[in-house]
């Protein structure tokens, strides 16, 4: 039993965390907020160099065959970063399109030509006999040629081309992209079951690193503004009431990763627990990530509220994050319903 | 990244949950007093007897000296097996006892030591005082050395078991005129010594499980100082990478396991609208944040272990866990008594009446060890370096 990453891991984590902070700092984000798609081409483009979209797919479907665990080394990393663009869809869009009849997709989503965004089903959508209709939001699909949806039950992918009715909307993370759209027997490209392929809980193991990374974020920012920030000649941090809540980021940072690690390691040794530990994760690290920033927001003070200050940039992803693949309601329930683990 | 333990720890596994269901006491613990002291020592006797006390203890001195997954997996296994997690033995395995390994003579070593792990005596702890909470340091109560005696007169106050103690680890100041950490001394002191007045405190629970101890003029003989004259902070300090992160498993698996109760509960019982208590959206997602809470905390105390085998130093693990834990023991037990109606109200409720207990004991849980404030005290400028 070890919970620190090896190596090989410490090495996923140093390299993509010197690249993202070189090639993606949030000057960068700032000047993708105007542009429709909010991804950075070239850089997207790197990053299927880097073998990112693959990490987690088996050799045999063309991907390096690493583990879940490294994968979520990597989107902790992009998460802290804020980096734009629909890695977790993409990622998982490759292992739908590998594993549920769309290998001739595999090869371009990998190498950074197709992109995959995310379709969030509305309740009158239904997918049947290959088939899907219904309304639904799409996030980071500007660009993309394919969405994708999971639920605890299966995992489908199909063409943006398809879709009738996009409309684009103004996503509350200014650095995400939002439509809306309507799907009339939209034929899909690839669906794979949950029994097949755990994709929607790996899935909510990658967003819940992605909100990892913000929760981490969030709390060194607030820890350093309150080191420096001096009101009635002395560093704000030396009041509880600003030091309390720094160290509850601080506690709620780590129980969010702990628990990522652990379901992130579960998944990759096939533990009967996969489920109660995946839900548990996910809800953890949403709450981390969205009281940290909330918390982090308020020690900044005014400067947290304007639009110059980074803070807002974390709050806002958060929210998309958290909702990519399904609600806190869905995942509550789902969570509650498991059997006790052995 | 793994989970997995290696075979030699899952036959260690098997070994320790074996050897606890063939093991384990049959009768239920009593409360307190003697019969209490009684039923806790022969338990003690049976480990050792097993060889299984001391578990973390150095095998030089009758120790199990496990590693540190072995100590994860036996609390683990303690916990699983229903047993009570901190009860009169406590103090003489997990702290005292620690602390004479450390720092203690010889001598001192080979007197109480065995003891301790034989089932033989009961250790107290003397630390706290009624000006010396959070602020330790901060303690009074005076020694005064007097030819090959130490001469001690104030009070201590919160300390668990004094009526059924026979030692005491005792913190006393012997220099008054020294900084505050400077001039404390560590030392053992017999339970039995005339001068001492051990009064039970009524807490809200109803209990009696803490007492105020008063010492008036106790002569305790030098020989029983531990470390120097004035060196007792470092003492009593010097437990603290002992216990290498498994401080808290015992409590971590049965707060885990009172959650799986209370949704067991949720589920078997219908509420007044005739439908499953669970069917209330408002419990079952309290329930499942507790679930995943709990979860958390357990993945907490692997990536602490995780990063004690490594270093092997004693990082911040321990508040966050101490403050993850008692937070959500008090969320758990208010989540308890809001499904059980109006048994909430009854102490006295053959089926129920133990949430109540367990509400009103949990609120100590933030208090007692060192109180939430306090490690988000030591979170916040120990792991984030805000200033003091």
């Amino acid at each position: 039993m070890n919970l620190l990453p090896d190596s090989d891991q410490e090495e996923i984590i140093a390299s993509s965390a010197s690249f993202l902070e070189s090639e993606m700092p949030l000057t960068r984000l700032r000047e993708l907020i105007s542009e429709p798609a909010r991804v950075d081409e070239k850089f997207w483009q790197s990053c299927a160099e880097l073998g990112w979209f693959g990490l987690g797919l088996p050799d045999s479907a063309g991907g390096l065959g690493c583990m879940l665990a490294d994968e979520s080394l990597l989107l902790r990393e992009i998460g802290r970063s804020l980096a734009p663009g629909p890695y977790v869809a993409t990622v998982l869009g490759a292992r739908v399109a590998a594993l549920g009849g769309a290998a001739d997709l595999v090869e371009s989503i990998l190498a950074g030509q197709t992109r995959v965004g995310h379709a969030l089903l509305a309740d009158d959508a239904e997918w049947s006999g290959g088939s899907l209709t219904g309304s639904m939001r799409l996030v980071g699909a500007v660009g993309a040629d394919y969405v994708l949806a999971a639920n605890s039950s299966e995992a489908i992918l199909f063409s943006t081309a398809d879709l009738k009715d996009v409309s684009d909307e103004q996503c509350i993370d200014d650095a995400t992209s939002l439509q809306q759209a309507t799907a009339k027997a939209v034929a899909l490209s690839a669906r794979v079951t949950a029994a097949e392929d755990p994709v929607y809980h790996r899935g909510l193991v990658l967003c819940a690193a992605n909100l990892v990374g913000i929760a981490e974020a969030a709390r060194d920012m607030s820890a350093e503004h309150a080191k420096a920030r001096v009101q009635f000649d002395k560093p704000i941090g030396v009041n509880q009431a600003i030091k309390h809540p720094c160290a509850d980021n601080a506690l709620r940072a780590e129980a969010a990763w702990a628990q990522t690690a652990f379901a992130a390691v579960t998944i990759d040794e096939g533990g009967t627990d996969g489920a109660f530990q995946v839900l548990s994760a996910s809800i953890v690290a949403a709450d981390a990530a969205e009281q940290n920033c909330a918390v982090t927001l308020q020690i900044l003070g005014g400067m947290g509220f304007t639009f110059e200050a980074d803070v807002h940039l974390y709050l806002k992803r958060t929210q998309v994050l958290k909702r990519l693949l399904s609600d806190s309601k869905t995942q509550l329930a789902e969570l509650v319903s498991l059997p006790t683990p052995a | 990244m793994d989970l997995s333990f290696s075979q030699e720890d899952e036959h260690f596994r098997d070994q320790a949950r074996t050897w606890l269901r063939e093991n384990r006491p049959s009768e239920k613990r009593p409360l307190s007093g003697p019969e209490m002291r009684v039923y806790d020592l022969a338990w003690q006797e049976a480990l050792h007897t097993g060889g299984w006390a001391g578990i973390n203890w150095p095998k030089a001195f009758g120790g199990r000296e496990s590693t540190i997954t072995e100590s994860l997996i036996w609390f683990e296994e303690y916990a699983r097996a229903g047993l009570p997690g901190i009860d009169a033995r406590f103090v003489g395995e997990s702290h005292a006892g620690p602390t004479l390994i450390a720092r203690a003579r010889d001598e001192q070593k080979a007197y109480h030591l065995p003891k301790i792990l034989s089932g033989d005596v009961i250790w107290c702890q003397g630390f706290s005082e009624p000006d010396a909470g959070s602020d330790l340091a901060a303690l009074r109560t005076r020694a005064e050395i007097d030819g090959d005696e130490l001469v001690v007169t104030g009070q201590k106050i919160w300390t668990s078991y004094a009526d059924v103690a026979d030692w005491q680890e005792l913190l006393v100041r012997t220099n008054k005129d020294a900084p505050k950490h400077k001039g404390i001394t560590w030392v053992i002191c017999d339970m039995h010594s005339p001068g001492i007045d051990v009064r039970p405190i009524r807490t809200i629970d109803g209990e009696a499980e803490f007492a105020e101890v008063f010492y008036d003029e106790v002569r305790i003989p030098l020989e029983n100082v531990v470390g120097e004259i004035d060196d007792g902070w470092k003492v009593a300090m010097s437990t603290l990478s002992f216990e290498r992160g498994t401080a808290f498993t015992v409590h971590q698996v049965q707060l885990a396991a009172t959650v799986e109760r209370l949704i067991q509960i949720a589920r078997e019982r219908t509420g007044s609208n005739g439908r499953p208590l669970i069917a209330d959206e408002e419990l079952a997602r309290s329930l499942a944040r507790a679930r995943a809470d709990c979860a958390s905390l357990q993945a907490m105390t692997y990536m602490g272990i995780s990063r004690n085998a490594k270093t092997n130093q004693p990082g911040p693990e321990g508040s966050m866990l101490k403050l993850h834990w008692s937070e959500l023991s008090k969320s758990v037990s208010r989540i308890a008594v809001g499904m059980i109606g109006s048994a909430a109200l009854s102490r006295s409720d053959l089926t129920d009446g133990g949430w109540v207990y367990d509400y009103l004991f949990a609120f100590s849980n933030s208090i007692g060890g060192g109180t939430s404030e306090i490690q988000k005290n030591i979170l916040a400028e120990r792991v984030l370096g805000l200033p003091r």
